[in-house]
């Protein structure tokens, strides 16, 4: 009976590893620039028209405008769909664009749209949110597209938003161990935590 | 039981093969899975949710029937903890184990869902239009009566249940309780006036308990458990003595200071000899008592229970030196021919202490009989199945009872139910009854369903529990019960209930409609209602009933112990365990990978048997022996413990499911199947723990998979717990 037992566990083992090479034969999902690959979304979302500069055309809306969850939670979140709509049923001048018809009708059929994660760390990374944003904007007093900025890139300047950082273990550990002032007014300084559990729990 | 045909080196080399071939796929740097998932995203929030942190709803636990409020941590649409909720004051902020798997008796993968209707052996799926429309028909053909089996109901289901039943003309309730304290109801209610009386086990100084597991399974074990602990170490920093007296150890056996080993069914003769020592001792006692109790001399008695005059005269001293205890009359005391008898003798020990009026009080009414719980009984299910043998049954519902996995086999309930032509079974799992029915409507969980209950023992007041939904439903196709019952009774009274859209619009303005009575009239009716489901509970009026004070009745006689019986010489215990009760949470995994308190023995039955038995017959720990009783017989494996009497053994009651789902079935043995029909002579309730066996080696052994260390442990050397005599420990001196 073992021997069969046996057997099939080679067989998985064997499975898993052709698979495991079939997944590495796909496009890699870090290029050498470190741009993660392109996504899909629903509907295709401008940050640049949102948040860019005004000078090219952008509104300049704070990130945190929309992502308001990221100050107060470990996860930024997607706005809820009545906070687009709260804004574009005022604005008329953009109503019968295809992007916007598109958002009143998930609004109409009050479906949730269907965004899909950009950066998704895996399961056994926790990543705070809350913590970074508190440090940098708050007590640091940083421009807030700037120290969103650290992981998540120029946002400022795509459409649908890419990964610009590798947001691999090797590249957070480089940050944290950088000396960096503890508040905007203090000359003390100190570093990220190091410990695993911080972001392994 | 585990066998063990795979031995380590094979283990190893398999290990070895095909840890190696994983390792060849290698690690990757392909963790970073960007556009692979969806993000949750709302349409519209509420300003109090936000992703990743959890909010806490007030609902009430549903588990067992103790009715523990409890609140539900909520994150992203998703329940994902149970806590208790302060607000109650059965529990008063906490949880047992049972309660913790409250949520996977909600994402249970094996919960059915969609109506199924019988074709030969297979289920259907059909919409629940045509489920409700084929019950209307089914009613209306031939003669006979419709017979609706619940286990014990309360609140506004009760009151929609009682309305249809009586909208049909020919409909009977029988409710059932396969573990519950019905004897001790009907005892209580001769001795004291009331069926649960109010035990105050933190006002008490010595608790002498009859096998009552009050920390463990036993009516309100969360509330005892809190009262225990102020019993322990009152405000005055006093610690209060328990005594437990039962066959089969529990686990408030385990906690208690002295635990005595009694020759099973002779409880009675006990509770009157410690009456006789008493009164030896100078204790006033009425002149009917003392007439009653004379031939129960301490060496007599001694010699009947097998308890030694010496703990029998320490005993009676605590007893004397301390007041006021309480004693209480548990189900290892009910569960014989002679239970009630057993539960009076209890009884009149407690009232001749002087306990009533102090350490036990009386419950408070509910000035709404309608919603008062209807407990439940074994003697329902006795009368439901003579109904069904004279085919009197034309339909029969089944609701949060399992009586074909419940029934002793000699009562050929399943052969009976074959008999009734028409079968619908409320489920949440297809479980041994479910798959007898015909139509199985498929039930919401406790997490998903609005619901009211009034728990039968509340420790202050009297209350009414909220059960409101913690989450969407995880299945379009199932349904709540007072959704059923509101659908059903439109089928009847279509004029009186058509004004409810659904059970949802029915309970919020019955609710409403009582604030007057409530001292809430000032309030509006959205206040009203959203204070009471945000605390999960409301507090009704309550009138206090006084106790019965009068001290004897007359009516006690006790039967000699019992006769050997050579033929089968064992007692069989079936144990009530704190995790899996009657078995109705058994596919919950947790429960079963939960170790047993006392055995710490996981996923499997076992046979508790005293070490002194079991050298006479020749069994060690693992051996897989046959328990057969003259109706029926299990196999199990044998774990040898000394917290039992030498002719007893025991078996824990819901292992042994055939049906239900993936962690039920097949794991264990079902006790219940084998359990001799043998009634109590007051009540007509099965006694439980009057069945006799025999025990004989299966030719097989296993390794028992559990917790503990090796068996008599040393502790690994440390020497924590400091093992003495315990004829040394003087239980009336040493406090």
């Amino acid at each position: 009976m073992y021997h069969f037992l046996r057997l099939s566990v080679l067989f998985i083992g064997l499975f898993a590893a052709s698979c495991g090479y079939a997944a590495n034969a796909t496009p890699p999902l870090t290029t050498s620039d470190d741009l993660g690959p392109k996504v899909e979304q629903p509907i295709e979302f401008p940050h640049d028209r949102h948040a860019g500069d005004a000078a090219k055309g952008g509104m300049q809306i704070n990130c945190m405008y929309c992502h308001t969850y990221a100050r107060r939670s470990a996860v930024a979140g997607i706005p809820p769909l009545q906070k687009c709509i709260g804004c574009h049923q005022s604005i008329e001048s953009v109503r019968e664009t295809p992007r916007i018809k598109k958002l009143f009708e998930y609004w109409e059929a009050k479906k949730a749209v269907p965004w899909k994660k950009v950066h998704d760390l895996p399961d056994f990374v926790r990543f705070n949110h809350e913590r970074h944003i508190q440090r940098f904007i708050f007590k640091q007093g940083k421009p807030v597209q700037e120290a969103c900025g650290y992981c998540h890139g120029d946002v400022k300047t795509m459409t649908v938003a890419r990964r610009q950082k590798p947001l691999s273990m090797g590249w957070c550990v480089s940050c944290h161990q950088k000396d960096h002032p503890v508040d905007a007014a203090s000359t003390k300084t100190t570093h990220g935590p190091n410990d695993c559990w911080q972001c392994h729990k | 039981m585990i066998e063990n045909s795979f031995n380590r080196r094979d283990f190893m080399r398999v290990l070895g093969w095909g840890g190696a071939t994983v390792a060849l796929s290698g690690c990757g740097n392909t963790s970073v899975e960007d556009g692979k998932e969806f993000v949750t995203s709302y349409v519209e929030a509420a300003d109090y949710v936000i992703p990743s942190i959890g909010t806490y709803f007030n609902t009430t636990c549903a588990q067992c029937d103790a009715g523990c409020g409890i609140m539900g941590r909520v994150r992203e649409g998703r329940v994902l903890k149970l806590e208790g909720n302060p607000t109650s004051s059965i529990n008063k902020g906490k949880t047992c184990g049972l309660g913790q798997a409250g949520v996977q008796a909600h994402y249970n993968p094996d919960r059915v869902r969609e109506p199924l209707l019988r074709n030969g052996s297979k289920g259907e799926t059909i919409t629940w239009e045509k489920a409700l429309e084929l019950i209307k028909d089914k009613i209306g053909v031939g003669a006979g009566e419709v017979a609706f089996l619940t286990g014990g109901v309360s609140g506004h289901t009760k009151v929609l249940l009682k309305n249809y039943l009586d909208a049909l003309g020919s409909g009977h309730h029988y409710a059932y309780e396969a573990v519950s304290p019905a004897i001790i109801r009907a005892a209580n209610k001769k001795a004291y006036g009331v069926e649960m009386p109010r035990l105050r086990l933190d006002k008490a100084k010595v608790i002498v308990s009859f096998g009552a597991d009050f920390l463990g399974a036993w009516v309100s074990p969360v509330h005892f458990a809190q009262q225990y602990a102020r019993f322990r170490k009152n405000a005055k920093g006093e610690r209060g003595v328990l005594v437990q007296i039962e066959s089969k150890m529990t686990l408030t056996g385990a906690n208690a200071d002295r635990w005595l080993a009694v020759r099973p069914g002779t409880e009675g003769i006990l509770a009157l000899g410690l009456i006789n020592g008493l009164a030896a001792a100078g204790l006033s006692v009425p002149k009917d008592v003392l007439d009653l109790i004379r031939s129960y001399t301490i060496s007599r008695v001694s010699k009947d229970t097998g308890v030694s005059t010496e703990h029998m005269d320490k005993l009676i001293a605590l007893l004397r030196a301390r007041s006021p205890s309480l004693v209480i009359a548990g189900s290892a005391a009910e569960g014989y021919a002679h239970g009630s008898q057993n539960a009076a003798a209890i009884n009149l020990l407690n009232k001749v202490l002087g306990n009533v009026g102090k350490t036990v009080e009386p419950p408070s009414a509910i000035s709404f009989p309608q919603i008062t719980p209807t407990t439940g009984s074994r003697s329902a299910l006795q009368a439901l199945n003579d109904s069904m043998a004279q085919g009197k049954v034309k339909v029969l519902f089944s609701y949060g009872a399992n009586p074909v996995f419940t029934a002793p086999i000699t009562m050929k309930l399943k052969e009976n139910m074959k008999k009734v032509p028409f079968k619908v079974a409320f489920a949440h799992y297809m479980d041994e009854t479910a798959v007898e029915a015909d139509l199985v409507l498929p039930l919401n969980s406790a997490m998903e369903d609005w619901s009211t209950s009034v728990p039968e023992y509340v420790a202050e007041g009297a209350q009414l529990n909220i059960q409101q939904p913690l989450m969407e439903k995880l299945y379009p196709g199932t349904l709540g019960m007072g959704d059923i019952l509101l659908a059903l009774l439109k089928q009847r009274r279509p004029d009186e209930y058509k004004g409810y859209e659904d059970f949802y619009s029915y309970l919020r303005g019955a609710m409403v409609s009582i604030k007057g009575t409530l001292g809430k009239a000032s309030e509006s009716d959205d206040t009203f209602w959203d204070g009471a489901l945000s605390h999960g509970v409301v507090k009704l009026k309550d009138t206090p009933i006084s106790l019965a004070n009068k001290v004897f009745s007359g009516n006690l006689a006790l039967p000699a112990p019992f006769a050997e019986d050579g033929g089968y010489p064992l007692h069989l215990i079936p144990a009530v365990s704190a995790s899996l009760r009657d078995g109705r949470n058994a596919n919950e995994p947790w429960l079963q990978e939960s170790p047993d308190p006392l055995t710490t023995i996981v996923w499997d039955s076992w046979v508790e048997v005293h070490p002194k038995t079991a050298a006479k017959l020749g069994i060690v720990e693992g051996d897989i022996v046959e328990v057969a009783s003259k109706s029926g017989a299990i196999k199990a494996q044998v774990y040898v413990f000394p917290g039992i009497h030498p002719d007893v053994i025991s078996v824990p009651l819901g292992y042994g499911h055939e049906a239900m789902g993936r962690y039920a079935k097949g794991v264990g043995a079902n006790v219940f199947r084998m359990l001799d029909p043998i009634f109590d002579k007051e009540t007509g309730e099965l006694a439980m723990h009057e069945t006799r066996v025999k025990i004989t080696k299966a030719g097989q052994r296993v390794i028992i998979v559990k917790d503990e260390g090796p068996a008599g442990g040393n502790q690994m050397g440390r020497k924590i717990a400091v093992r003495m005599s315990s004829e040394k420990a003087n239980i009336s001196k040493e406090v």
